[in-house]
């Protein structure tokens, strides 16, 4: 018994954080997806630290990233590597990431950046949430860290500004999905979306933060639409990385918001945030895993780490609130999105909904993306006017 | 006799993923609760080509083969066929999502009817080894208590059985035969081998002839002597992984980083193999966290990557030339030794000059 304990005791991620670095000197970066980085950024700066944001990922940052990590790993650590290397070397000495050992590769990334990085010859410091046990108490602990910070209102205006943040930005995307392919000048609402991205990272009290959501629905509703146009709709889903970040995936959301198709998306980062630090008796609503899991009852039994559960129940869930069409994103060589790619045929075909599995590595071609992206887009409006025809004939026959 | 045989209901196991190092145990739980069990056949081209056409193009080749086993049973008329999920082999130590997933993946691309018995195996969660037997036990409309035990014992004494074999040094193979039908048998004399190298590979890439291109007879034939995770105990691979300040994340590190780490740290090999399938997410870490460690030591290594495309005659070319690289490195460490040995005869020599004056 007492050999498993230590068995278990040695298995645990090193929290061996480095004191060498005095709270007022550090300068905290971590690796960019999408947009988190406006409200994290306010959370480190109210409580009094200093942020270095790097360059957003682009070829530059994915070639520097290919060079320095191993051949086999996915593209996600490969971005996450680039952006620690572009950070320290504009002058950051701590880095921050969350890990969630069990779910996939994504546990070894921290390890493995933090020894490349050493190998490198960068000296820094790392702080690593651990998603799995005591998250909140986890996270509170790593920002003391990092900031020493002692003042509670500090955390609490911290917390609330970075969390309003989240669903503010959130909310601006979700609206910027929906009104972009209805809009009747084009880029109206790219330009609206800028704009309040810029008015988010300038707020700075906890009222104006709280009422962002708001405004931003109030000021979307502005932008004159074409009401009667035939939008269809589809569900972008996958591994969470590649569907957040708009570099590796191309900004599919703009290719299909021009094409004139609505997206949405079912994992959002402020979500995913509530539904790991909240306590799970605050939680009224039914979580979207939860949902997630009652739909895929017919095609899976058990989770299988990673998103591929999410992934099955979502497909399932669209093609039962008649959704049009499936966007499936994958990073080459993603073991868990490998699995639901392999379960997606079935249930396009029992669902009768379509799937479309895009797979995204350094080496994706835009325009061969983009013509299968067209060709998809074809089928699924081709597949809406039939069933519209089909329904129309129905009503015509029980009028007559 | 032959109708007793007729009367009790077929179970088939797949030739495949956990076969190779499970087994003894399987046989024995199965066959004791009352089973005839059916293997699939071994694999072979025909057997992988049907396997492709199920899954889709980026599952690894391991995964392709399973499916072409199942295949292989149900062309075999057997309707049941245990498929387990093995999730985790420790408390937050999991195994890949394709091999946690198996059951999912097998139920979906397969359209023939057919009766899966799909256990689960997750420390993590608390399911441990007793909860996975009374779980396929319970799929398989048994209830009685004291038979599942019973079964239990026989299937971990036949796989003591086949372990200390193993260990000892029998070939996997002649190791398993031997654990089924219930003898024991001890390692044949071999002779010293110039060359020593260790293989980090998991157990169905490995013992696979067709999908390891028969990768330990083309060794031994070179004349070099091959140590498997199969040669050392659970405890020192563990405490090797620790030496190397490393951790267990992976349900097969043992098998791989935990092997090569112990036989390198001990200085009792003259280079590692390592063999994996294209696109294996778990080997991508494992093999480069080796490959850093063996650096460091000034220890060769090969890595070779196999697919269903893989050609016997690429893989050859490169094995050779990684032995021949390896005895030429030994010859020079020899060579190297020799002028004090020459010093050594040469006074030798000198004395007995002496004498004789």
């Amino acid at each position: 018994m007492k050999a498993k304990i230590s068995e278990e005791q040695l298995n645990k991620y090193s929290k061996n954080m480095d004191n060498n670095i005095s709270a007022k000197d550090r300068i905290i970066a971590w690796p960019r997806m999408g947009r988190i980085d406006i409200p994290l950024k306010a959370l480190l700066v109210s409580l009094g630290a200093k942020v270095i944001i790097p360059p957003a990922n682009s070829n530059e940052a994915l070639e520097l990233g290919v060079k320095n990590s191993i051949e086999g790993i996915c593209v996600p650590y490969k971005l996450n590597l680039a952006n620690y290397i572009m950070a320290l070397n504009q002058g950051a000495n701590t880095l921050m990431m969350f890990q969630a050992p069990g779910s996939c590769r994504l546990g070894n990334y921290t390890k493995m950046a933090q020894k490349t990085l050493k190998r490198m010859g960068y000296e820094f410091d790392m702080v690593i949430f651990d998603m799995y046990q005591s998250k909140m108490k986890q996270t509170l602990q790593a920002f003391w860290h990092v900031t020493h910070c002692l003042n509670p209102f500090k955390y609490y205006k911290g917390f609330s500004l970075g969390f309003n943040k989240f669903f503010a930005v959130d909310e601006a995307q979700k609206q910027l999905f929906k009104i972009r392919p209805r809009e009747i000048n084009k880029g109206d609402a790219e330009k609206c979306y800028n704009k309040w991205l810029k008015i988010i990272d300038e707020t700075n009290s906890i009222w104006k933060a709280k009422s962002l959501v708001k405004k931003i629905k109030k000021d979307f509703k502005n932008i004159p639409i074409d009401d009667k146009k035939f939008v269809p709709k589809v569900f972008l889903l996958g591994e969470f990385f590649v569907v957040l970040d708009p570099y590796i995936n191309h900004d599919i959301e703009k290719i299909l918001g021009d094409m004139g198709i609505e997206v949405e998306r079912q994992i959002w980062f402020g979500d995913w945030l509530e539904g790991v630090l909240k306590p799970s008796f605050l939680n009224k609503k039914e979580s979207h895993r939860a949902r997630c899991v009652k739909y895929a009852k017919d095609y899976m039994k058990r989770p299988i780490g990673g998103e591929c559960i999410e992934t099955i129940g979502d497909t399932v869930y669209a093609a039962k609130n008649g959704i049009d069409g499936v966007i499936h994103l994958l990073p080459f060589s993603c073991m868990p999105e490998i699995v639901s790619q392999n379960i997606l045929n079935k249930v396009s075909k029992n669902e009768e909904i379509p799937v479309l599995s895009l797979v995204l590595d350094e080496q994706t071609g835009k325009a061969g993306y983009i013509t299968r992206i067209e060709a998809f887009i074809d089928l699924i409006k081709r597949r809406r006017i039939k069933i519209n025809e089909i329904n129309k004939d129905k009503k015509e026959i029980i009028n007559v | 006799m032959s109708n007793i045989q007729d009367i009790k209901p077929k179970l088939g196991i797949p030739r495949a993923i956990s076969y190779y190092n499970n087994f003894p145990f399987y046989y024995g739980f199965f066959k004791s609760l009352g089973f005839n069990i059916v293997i699939s056949d071994k694999t072979t081209t025909k057997l992988i080509n049907d396997g492709v056409k199920l899954v889709v193009s980026d599952t690894c080749l391991p995964i392709k083969v399973f499916a072409g086993h199942i295949i292989n049973l149900l062309d075999k008329g057997c309707n049941t066929i245990f498929v387990p999920s093995i999730q985790s082999t420790g408390y937050k130590i999991n195994n890949c999502s394709k091999v946690r997933g198996l059951p999912e993946i097998i139920r979906n691309i397969i359209n023939r009817p057919f009766r899966m018995i799909e256990p689960t195996l997750d420390k993590t969660e608390g399911l441990g080894i007793k909860e996975f037997c009374f779980e396929a036990a319970r799929q398989l409309n048994i209830k009685d208590e004291e038979l599942i035990k019973s079964s239990m014992d026989a299937g971990w004494c036949m796989y003591n059985n086949f372990i200390e074999m193993a260990r000892e040094g029998v070939s996997h193979k002649e190791a398993m035969e031997n654990a089924i039908s219930g003898k024991r048998t001890k390692k044949k004399i071999e002779l010293v081998k110039p060359l020593s190298v260790v293989i980090m590979a998991h157990g169905y890439n490995l013992y696979d002839e067709r999908i390891s291109m028969n990768l330990l007879k083309k060794l031994e034939k070179m004349g070099v002597k091959a140590y498997t995770s199969l040669n050392i105990t659970r405890q020192n691979a563990i405490d090797s992984i620790h030496r190397l300040d490393e951790i267990q994340y992976w349900a097969n590190e043992l098998d791989l980083t935990g092997t090569a780490a112990y036989y390198m740290l001990n200085n009792k090999v003259d280079g590692i193999i390592a063999l994996s399938a294209f696109g294996c997410g778990p080997d991508s870490l494992m093999v480069d966290e080796i490959q850093y460690h063996a650096k460091m030591r000034n220890m060769p290594m090969l890595h070779l990557t196999i697919d269903e495309h893989t050609g016997e005659a690429g893989i050859l070319t490169r094995l050779e030339a990684f032995v021949d690289m390896l005895s030429r490195k030994k010859r020079k460490e020899f060579q190297k030794e020799q002028p004090k040995n020459k010093a050594v005869i040469s006074k030798i020599n000198e004395k007995r000059v002496l004498t004789n004056i």
